[in-house]
């Protein structure tokens, strides 16, 4: 009997798996179950559609209907499910028109994903207050601007927080961020790193207010104002961007045990504590590779990794996930900013001891006119000299430069390595000097 | 030529709601895969594909095609004794992206009953209605 392969979710991580179940097993039947209406798109193109850089939302669907089809998966959208049963092997699931179906599985993925997070600030009942998750959420952003919105307040200073912030002032509106932390960015930059992109995002016209905590929602049924650190503002658009929670309760409720983190506890093969129960993205945590701490860094790039490990698990493959430095990169305006393995904050609350070092460098030769900054800040952990984490601010060429980077913590370059690394350049494409390698001396001078 | 949703729709073709088209040539059919498929499946990596002599069945498997991330059957659109396999795509099975309705046609059938198995197919018309439906 062919293999029944159920996976709930069809986002990144749950096409992902079950493209690569197919790969494995040409004769599965493999089922998608989504509660949304569009499946396989791209929730972090969002911002890009509101600023006006891709044309319609419709765009960002990676996987259209041939795809599905052609892989003959099984695609069940508006489709709940209410329940999973890992002793029958179940899982119940309701669809749009309210007919009830019970369907056998012999390897379950759980790819549910994370809900915007809302604090319980006072006056959060009120109408008015949108998040950007869903393709719908970015319609209804869009719609807002559409409808005349001149000034919106955005809650959160992180990545969707502020990719959403500059694609509202590309459309004219006037931005103001609240962030509870002292600095943006707090999961993705240290302050000295964030201080520059904040700059160049001020330059820009953003209002950025930082170290204030959202107390209440003001007006009416609808939302009008917010006050933050004792200061009310007003605006025709509330954005909340605090943050993600990993959507556990389906989990939860059959029994599946969550981790630390409180998202799905999984093992090197993305699978549960319970047998063919397979959980990824950003409803699962995994290891990080540096701390060996369970960790859910919610990122695309993870939840395609970790759909592709559990996929070909759920297929009868053997396949590992070989953990997270939770690398991230974003371009704000002109500036681009990236990150891997550790920021020096996240290195003292693990309690690893180390040594940094950063330059200001440039993207080209000095005297080479388009030359950009960039900024390279290496953290190295002190006692092996192996570099733990890197972050980069800069005006181009920051991706490839994480990338690289990442490569290196991976394989447990040291500092000293680094520093004799092998690169190139032309005038118009890189300094003489290589800016990591730059990094890489300021960090040995301290060593001496 | 026409462009539904992004997607090429040439005229003159006959298309399968499995993503292939067939174009009559004489008493012979030359077949492939669609534009919307080889978008759909992106780099397309691989292209295993039967033996001039054998026989193909309309709605029927005939060979599979795989990308980095993505495997597929094809399906037949129509039947017959297969004449000439495309071995160009075999061994570049990027044909399939670059030129899906010329270099990269796969088979050239003589077909068994092709005017029977025609009112299955969709006509240009009835093509590009179906693709603009398709992504909607």
């Amino acid at each position: 009997m062919a293999r029944r392969i159920i996976i709930v979710g069809a986002n990144a991580a749950g096409v992902e798996a079950a493209s690569a179940a197919r790969k494995k097993d040409r004769t599965a039947e493999i089922t998608l179950i989504t509660q949304e209406k569009n499946a396989g798109y791209s929730r972090c193109g969002l911002p890009f559609v509101i600023g006006g850089q891709i044309p319609n939302f419709k765009d960002l669907i990676v996987y259209p209907p041939a795809y599905f089809q052609m892989l003959k998966l099984n695609l069940k959208n508006e489709t709940k499910v209410t329940a999973i049963n890992t002793k029958d092997k179940t899982v119940t699931a309701v669809d749009k028109a309210g007919t009830t179906e019970t369907l056998q599985y012999d390897s379950l993925v759980i790819a549910t994903g994370a809900d915007a997070f809302m604090p319980p600030i006072k006056g959060r009942e009120k109408q008015g207050i949108l998040s950007l998750r869903s393709l719908e959420d970015g319609e209804k952003i869009d719609e807002a601007v559409k409808n005349g919105a001149k000034s919106a307040v955005i809650m959160g200073a992180g990545l969707i927080g502020l990719e959403t912030g500059v694609a509202l002032i590309e459309r004219g509106l006037k931005v103001t961020i609240v962030e509870m932390l002292p600095q943006i960015l707090p999961q993705m930059l240290d302050e000295d790193m964030a201080k520059m992109m904040q700059e160049a995002l001020q330059e820009k016209g953003m209002c950025i207010l930082t170290g204030k905590t959202v107390e209440e929602f003001l007006g009416g049924e609808k939302v009008t104002a917010i006050m933050a650190g004792g200061e009310k503002i007003e605006a025709d658009l509330f954005i909340s961007a605090f943050g993600v929670r990993a959507n556990t309760k389906l989990a939860v409720d059959a029994g599946i045990p969550l981790g630390e983190t409180r998202a799905i506890k999984t093992n090197m093969r993305m699978e549960t504590d319970v047998k063919d129960v397979y959980a990824v993205g950003d409803c699962a945590e995994a290891p990080n590779i540096i701390t060996h701490k369970q960790m859910c860094a919610q990122l695309g790039t993870i939840a395609v990794r970790q759909g592709k490990v559990a996929g070909a698990n759920a297929a009868g493959d053997y396949a590992q996930f070989t953990g997270i430095l939770a690398s991230a990169v974003t371009r704000l305006f002109e500036t681009e900013a990236g990150v891997t393995g550790l920021t020096e904050n996240a290195a003292a609350r693990a309690r690893i001891e180390v040594i940094t070092g950063a330059i200001n460098s440039k993207t080209a030769a000095d005297y080479y006119p388009s030359a950009k900054p960039i900024k390279v800040k290496l953290v190295v952990e002190k006692e092996s000299q192996r570099i733990i984490g890197a972050q980069i601010v800069g005006g181009e060429e920051v991706t490839q430069r994480i990338n690289a980077l990442s490569f290196a913590i991976q394989k447990q370059m040291t500092v000293r390595e680094l520093a004799k690394a092998d690169t190139a350049y032309a005038p118009p494409l890189n300094e003489t000097w290589e800016p990591m390698v730059l990094a890489a001396e300021m960090v040995l001078m301290k060593l001496r | 030529m026409v462009k539904a949703d992004g997607y090429e729709v040439p005229e003159g073709l006959y298309y399968s709601k499995d993503f292939e088209w067939i174009k009559i040539e004489g008493d012979k059919v030359r077949m492939g895969v669609t534009d919307y498929a080889q978008k759909s499946l992106r780099e397309i990596v691989y292209a295993e594909l039967p033996s001039a002599g054998g026989e193909v069945k309309q709605n029927e498997p005939y060979g599979t095609v795989e990308s980095v991330k993505a495997v597929s059957d094809l399906i037949a659109a129509i039947s017959g004794t297969i004449e000439e396999v495309n071995g160009e795509a075999q061994s570049k099975p990027e044909l399939l992206n670059e030129d899906p309705y010329g270099k990269g046609w796969l088979l050239v059938v003589k077909p068994a009953n092709l005017q029977a198995e025609l009112t299955n197919l969709m006509d240009f018309a009835k093509a590009v209605e179906w693709h603009k439906n398709q992504t909607k």
